[in-house]
């Protein structure tokens, strides 16, 4: 069963959220734009519906954060808030309807970012956390880290300095290079504290994208693998247990047998069995082999 | 810049970047700056703008610095609020979370700096409109107050008390219908805009009344004859811009 981080919403109920909920962080730079598009692809090739989404998306809050962010006079306090908002409005109104559709939901970015961001700008640690007790634990959490020399460069050589990606809310003194290295060296430091807490997986993102991209698609495998594996074994067990299955559900443990690709949760069906009057659908599935 | 360590206010107390602090004070402390907090809360109904506007009057006329400010007014979030409610995107997250940024924009730029400068400051609601009307949507009561954690403790909160009833008369005689948010209409407790107000209404009221004791609110019956009432304010704001050092403009 799903969780969120300590709070549940009005209304937001977590027990048919199937689909996987999977997030790419990270810093500036880092690629995760790139690594989202070609992981959306993928994974629809593989017959998989995928929502991506990412911060400022939102219909609510998305114009509003922009156009506040173009006077450079967004506080602190507000920032952060205007960005919660813009987070819930897409995790009610988006994420949680596309995983109880069974979506695959990629999201560039969730609520790290936002406690990352919101910490190097002076906030207190426990009073952003309490508000994302209402976001949802995901999958998984993919942390693209790139060492500080490698962000500057990819950064400023690609697409140059912008104000509040400097950080210049916070250094408004300093020149925007020097400014741009504070400012992403702290957020750095953030994420790499995150990154133990939250139990990130981290992936080199110094690599290039195909490298990078082709270490992602192994995790997800197995994270997907590991769902359909788990299911697979909950239908082993209802059948060995005597209980009547679907034709499906017999079809699919036949062709798995076929495969044998579960070879280990057969013999471990079999021994159940044997301990067991030897009835039940389960038998039939498991004679074809 | 900013605010002296010492100072301890949410998240403003931390006041070097990159260098946050953990706040050890969970519990907010009345602010240590030279100016003035006085705000109003009450149903809609009760009558607290009326007193804020006499009490507002009566402190510039004695050569104070006032400065009013409002709930939802924020000219840097209140075009995202307007969209929100208009084309009703809001559920209790989203209406709980924007209000907040609303308050915390107006927060940081005018109640903040101005309490440093020694004014004095009216609010027309505080967080205590959203501690009872995020509640009575269903929000988590907790995590509405964490919320808030960045708020400036006010030096006196009124509260209006009133009857339901009488609440609703004054509104019906001033106008007609109720708006879609202000009615609770999106909760669907009645498909009448009338009895949605009055159950939503209701339901704030057991919110308010809960926090007279919690936040120490000073209550204010706002049945009495409008004269009394203001009479009653002024000598409990007196009692505090008299020992202050609230600020005035050179005669």
């Amino acid at each position: 069963m799903r969780e969120t981080y300590g709070k549940l919403l009005p209304e937001m109920k977590l027990a048919d959220l199937t689909g996987k909920l999977i997030v790419i962080e990270g810093t500036d730079g880092a690629g995760r734009s790139t690594q989202i598009d070609l992981l959306k692809s993928w994974l629809e090739e593989l017959g998989h519906a995928v929502l991506d989404t990412g911060m400022t998306r939102s219909t609510l809050a998305g114009n509003g954060i922009r156009r506040a962010k173009e006077g450079n006079n967004l506080g602190r306090v507000t920032q952060s808030l205007f960005y919660a908002t813009d987070f819930v409005d897409r995790l009610e109104n988006e994420i949680v309807p596309a995983l109880r559709a069974g979506f695959i939901v990629l999201t560039d970015r969730y609520v790290y970012s936002l406690m990352a961001r919101a910490m190097v700008r002076g906030m207190d640690p426990q009073w952003i956390r309490s508000i994302f007790r209402v976001a949802l634990k995901p999958d998984a959490v993919f942390y693209l880290r790139l060492g500080i020399e490698q962000l500057v460069r990819r950064v400023v050589f690609s697409r140059g300095f912008d104000y509040w990606e400097s950080g210049m809310d916070l250094f408004p003194g300093h020149d925007m290079y020097d400014s741009f290295c504070n400012y992403q060296a702290a957020l750095l430091r953030e994420f790499d504290r995150l990154s133990e807490e939250f139990k990130f997986e981290t992936v080199d993102a110094s690599a290039d994208a195909e490298t990078v991209f082709w270490q992602l698609k192994g995790e997800i495998l197995r994270l997907l693998e590991g769902d359909s594996r788990k299911t697979f074994l909950s239908m082993l067990a209802r059948g060995a247990a005597g209980h009547p299955l679907q034709k499906a559900e017999e079809e699919a443990i036949a062709a798995a047998a076929r495969r044998q690709s579960v070879t280990g949760d057969l013999e471990f069906v079999s021994q159940a069995f044997a301990a067991q009057a030897p009835h039940g659908n389960g038998q039939a599935a498991i004679r074809q082999k | 810049m900013g605010i002296s360590p010492g100072i301890r206010n949410g998240p403003f107390e931390v006041c070097t970047p990159l260098q946050p602090a953990v706040s050890t004070a969970k519990k907010r402390g009345e602010h240590r700056f030279p100016g003035k907090l006085f705000v109003v809360e009450g149903i809609d109904g009760s009558g607290k703008s009326t007193q804020l506007s006499l009490l507002h009057k009566w402190l510039e006329s004695r050569g104070y610095g006032v400065v009013f400010s409002e709930w939802n007014s924020s000219p840097l979030v209140k075009d995202t609020t307007k969209l929100g409610k208009k084309k009703k995107l809001l559920t209790p997250a989203t209406f709980s979370l924007i209000h907040s940024t609303d308050f915390a924009d107006r927060t940081e730029r005018s109640i903040l700096p101005l309490l440093k400068a020694g004014a004095v400051v009216l609010c027309d609601r505080y967080m205590y409109t959203a501690f009872a009307r995020d509640v009575a949507r269903g929000m988590d009561r907790e995590w509405v107050r964490d919320l808030y954690g960045f708020a400036i403790e006010p030096t006196v909160a009124f509260y209006f008390r009133v009857p339901l009833e009488t609440a609703i008369g004054r509104l019906l005689d001033a106008r007609d219908g109720f708006k879609f948010y202000e009615a609770g209409m999106d909760l669907g407790l009645s498909d009448d805009a009338e009895e949605s107000f009055r159950l939503f209404q209701g339901r704030i009221i057991n919110e308010y009344e809960k926090m007279i004791p919690e936040f120490g609110l000073t209550v204010i019956d706002a049945t009495l004859p409008i004269e009394i009432q203001q009479s009653r304010v002024r000598e409990i704001v007196k009692s505090h811009v008299a020992t202050g050092t609230g600020w005035r403009p050179e005669p």
